[in-house]
């Protein structure tokens, strides 16, 4: 976006990624890129991340890119504020939307044995939480080259205090962050959900290292350009 | 009624005040909600998390006096034209409904009529109002409503519904949620404006294709006379909760009283005679 409050589809400077904008697929993406052979934006901010609480997933086309066949996006609700620290504690909009929750298609909620209602865990390399699940066809499951593509919608305003606590889904995210703004790939990742309950404790992070070891993931995965 | 103000005893009565709610501009923020709740100091009604859409509220109700349904719809979705002016085909697609519901400020207000202390009144503005010093707690008025509106709070037993912020009104302010809706969704003002301005928005819709959109409780003609507080549906009033023919529950009233009245005549009669015949039959 400029000063004319025009946008630029050829931007000859301020862009570190720039002239022209390119597709490349997310960090983590059940899919390889269709467009390049280039996966990633190789200029994404990783290097230094590597951190046994920020393991990074295998992507489409490499192994054990199939134990995270899913993918999640993180959103708002206009009801809670940002990571909801603040609307959390006010009783008229702790009533409005009053416990984390996770939107899913009734497709994936039959491959799943998700309940509506009931409870959800979500996996990433990074954590496993839970969510009550909301099963609504808003929730689009999209086609992609030929496959049937599940998303699980997130929202991103809970957290362990308030008067309505729950898991964050900011606890998902791995640190991968885009070269212009610095922010990290909230909007898609990719997930596993399951039914049920999280485990609580050290189970719950047996459980975290038990997807890591399926999917062969090591300090490198996901780090190269 | 013309005017329920004047009918009421008001001598020269402000503008009959209202709101049109027009739910197809609704996007479901809930502001609307919250400003009540802050203006009127309605308290918090519960932590439920209920998976209806994203409708947490779940209805009106003594602690709730707004409440922004959520309706997901699958139905075909027009493709609309191509460049050559050629409709497309109508897809499968879904539809998501919002709107926001009020107490209607009936014209013939069964609540205001079923009051025995007078707690419920009618204002100046034509509005109906429960004063919460005066109201005992009886909750006649409850089952009265046509529409489920009024109710009593738990733990106080006295009967709370919107008062379409008659404070506010009082000082020339818009009320609380109007004031806040972010797409003129909610909107305050003479009810006959409002009416006029309702019309012209659905032949706008009319024009535009919407052939489902409908005016709900504008009509003087209706069961309950009217409703002070009306709406734009997108969809059948069944839709989003609403009764499709709501009648003022007290309106057979007076012909019950007159049928109870005859009744009790007749039976005084029949006493008197039967007594007369035993009185003339021993003379006799």
């Amino acid at each position: 976006m400029q000063a004319d409050g025009k946008a630029w589809l050829f931007a000859p400077a301020g862009l570190v990624d720039g002239p022209l904008p390119v597709h490349y697929e997310p960090q983590e993406s059940p899919f390889r890129n269709p467009l390049y052979g280039q996966q990633r934006n190789p200029v994404r901010q990783v290097t230094g991340f590597s951190h046994p609480g920020n393991r990074l997933q295998p992507s489409g086309g490499e192994p054990g890119a199939d134990v995270f066949p899913y993918v999640a996006t993180t959103y708002r609700l206009t009801e809670h504020h940002t990571a909801g620290g603040m609307s959390r504690w006010l009783p008229y909009l702790a009533e409005l939307q009053p416990e984390f929750f996770c939107e899913v298609s009734p497709e994936l909620a039959a491959e799943r044995d998700l309940e509506y209602l009931g409870w959800a865990t979500i996996v990433t390399a990074r954590a496993a939480i839970e969510a009550r699940v909301l099963v609504t066809e808003r929730m689009v499951t999209l086609t992609v080259g030929g496959r049937r593509l599940h998303q699980v919608g997130l929202p991103y305003h809970w957290g362990g205090n308030g008067l309505s606590p729950g898991d964050s889904a900011n606890d998902l995210i791995g640190l991968s962050l885009d070269p212009n703004v610095h922010i990290q790939e909230d909007k898609a990742f990719a997930c596993d959900i399951r039914p049920g309950r999280r485990p609580r404790g050290p189970a719950r992070l047996d459980l975290v290292q038990e997807y890591q070891r399926r999917a062969g993931i090591t300090g490198q995965t996901g780090m190269e350009v | 009624m013309a005017d329920p103000a004047a009918a009421s005893g008001y001598h020269d009565p402000p503008p009959r005040m209202g709101f049109f709610t027009d739910t197809s501009v609704c996007i479901g923020c809930k502001a609307c909600e919250v400003a009540c709740k802050e203006w009127n100091a309605v308290p918090d009604d519960g932590l439920a998390f209920t998976g209806m859409s994203y409708d947490n509220t779940v209805g009106l109700g003594a602690d709730t006096w707004r409440h922004v349904a959520f309706i997901e719809q699958r139905r075909p979705v027009p493709a609309g034209a191509d460049r050559d002016g050629k409709e497309g085909e109508a897809e499968d697609g879904l539809r998501w409904l919002m709107a926001s519901d009020v107490c209607k400020h009936c014209t013939n207000a069964a609540c205001l009529d079923v009051c025995p202390t007078g707690a419920l009144f009618r204002t100046e503005f034509g509005t109906v109002v429960v004063q919460e010093d005066i109201c005992n707690g009886c909750g006649y008025c409850i089952p009265a409503c046509p529409y489920g509106v009024i109710d009593q709070r738990k733990g106080d037993g006295r009967a709370w519904k919107c008062t379409l912020c008659y404070d506010r009104l009082g000082a020339g302010m818009t009320p609380a949620c109007a004031q806040a809706c972010p797409t003129e969704s909610i909107q305050f003002g003479p009810l006959d404006e409002l009416r006029q301005r309702a019309a012209a928005r659905l032949d706008q819709l009319h024009g535009e294709g919407a052939a489902e959109a409908r005016l709900y409780g504008e009509d003087p003609g209706d069961g309950v006379g009217g409703d002070g507080a009306f709406f734009l549906l997108l969809d059948e009033p069944e839709v989003y909760g609403l009764p499709p023919d709501p009648v003022v529950t007290t309106r057979d009233l007076p012909s019950m009283w007159r049928h109870a009245a005859a009744a009790a005549t007749g039976l005084m009669a029949a006493a008197a005679a039967a007594f007369a015949a035993e009185w003339l039959g021993r003379r006799g």
